[in-house]
């Protein structure tokens, strides 16, 4: 299960990254659809990140909880970050935040099973 | 009126364009290594202190750099010394892991110019530098407040 919203999560934030690049790139602001997919990683990440707690609230032997519980919230707080910073920075430059986070979000993501391998197997 | 509330009344922004995004990433290394510091000092300071200490100091100046973007802008004297500050602490930092890598038990966040996050911490402040130089000039011009 958690493997399977790991990938779903690279795919989303992957394709929302170059969706923003590709906005940055034309010269265009963040509109409903760039919004909307940024949106959608923080809906995937959240989910993600409720299914590992669960399996670590089910009896999971996390070996470094605070890190894993790190990693999990600042992949929460940058989908909303980058949003807000769309919202208010109209310019290609309000994109390229969006492609940022969503960057980090992905490296983020790889980092998670070397965290807690247990979370995916 | 002070100079602020009377621009914020204008509708302009100190963190606009470029400085937005450069804003974001400090921010985001900010709330990165403020928090992994953190959690190395207080969890075993004595397996790496030189190497935590340098990780807090790097976490501190990612905090300055982001709070004098926002409150000053990047046409700012303070924007250029914190940023100079940076530049010479991962380059300092950098060059010491290279050399004498024994004092490093465990890695910082500037060991190998921060090879472990893509380099980025080598690249933002030479990218914020150029940004900064580029608005001290149209200040110095009078084409940007």
């Amino acid at each position: 299960m958690t493997l399977v919203l790991s990938v779903v999560v690279y795919v989303v934030c992957g394709l929302t990254a170059l969706l923003a690049l590709y906005y940055a790139a034309r010269d265009l602001a963040a509109d409903l659809v760039l919004l909307g997919a940024c949106a959608l990683s923080l809906l995937v990440w959240f989910t993600e990140g409720a299914a590992l707690a669960l399996r670590d609230l089910g009896g999971g032997a996390v070996d470094d909880p605070v890190t894993l519980y790190g990693y999990l919230l600042t992949g929460l707080v940058l989908p909303i970050g980058a949003g807000w910073a769309a919202l208010f920075e109209r310019t290609r430059w309000g994109s390229l935040v969006v492609a940022a986070a969503a960057i980090t979000m992905v490296v983020l993501n790889l980092r998670l099973p070397q965290i807690w391998a247990g979370g995916f197997a | 009126m002070s100079v602020r509330s009377a621009r914020a009344a204008r509708g302009e922004r100190r963190v606009q364009g470029p400085t937005a995004l450069l804003v974001f990433v400090y921010g985001l290394f900010a709330l990165s290594a403020t928090a992994r510091s953190l959690v190395q000092i207080l969890r075993e300071l004595d397996r790496a202190p030189v190497a935590y200490l340098l990780s807090l100091l790097a976490a501190l100046t990612y905090i300055a750099v982001t709070v004098v973007l926002l409150r000053r802008g990047p046409g700012s004297r303070a924007a250029l010394t914190v940023v100079l500050v940076e530049l010479v602490g991962v380059l300092t930092v950098g060059t010491l892991t290279v050399l004498d890598p024994a004092l490093f038990p465990d890695a910082t966040v500037w060991s190998g110019y921060g090879i472990g996050y893509g380099l980025v911490p080598l690249l933002l402040p030479i990218v914020a530098l150029a940004l900064i130089l580029r608005s001290r000039r149209r200040v110095a011009r009078g084409t940007l407040r």
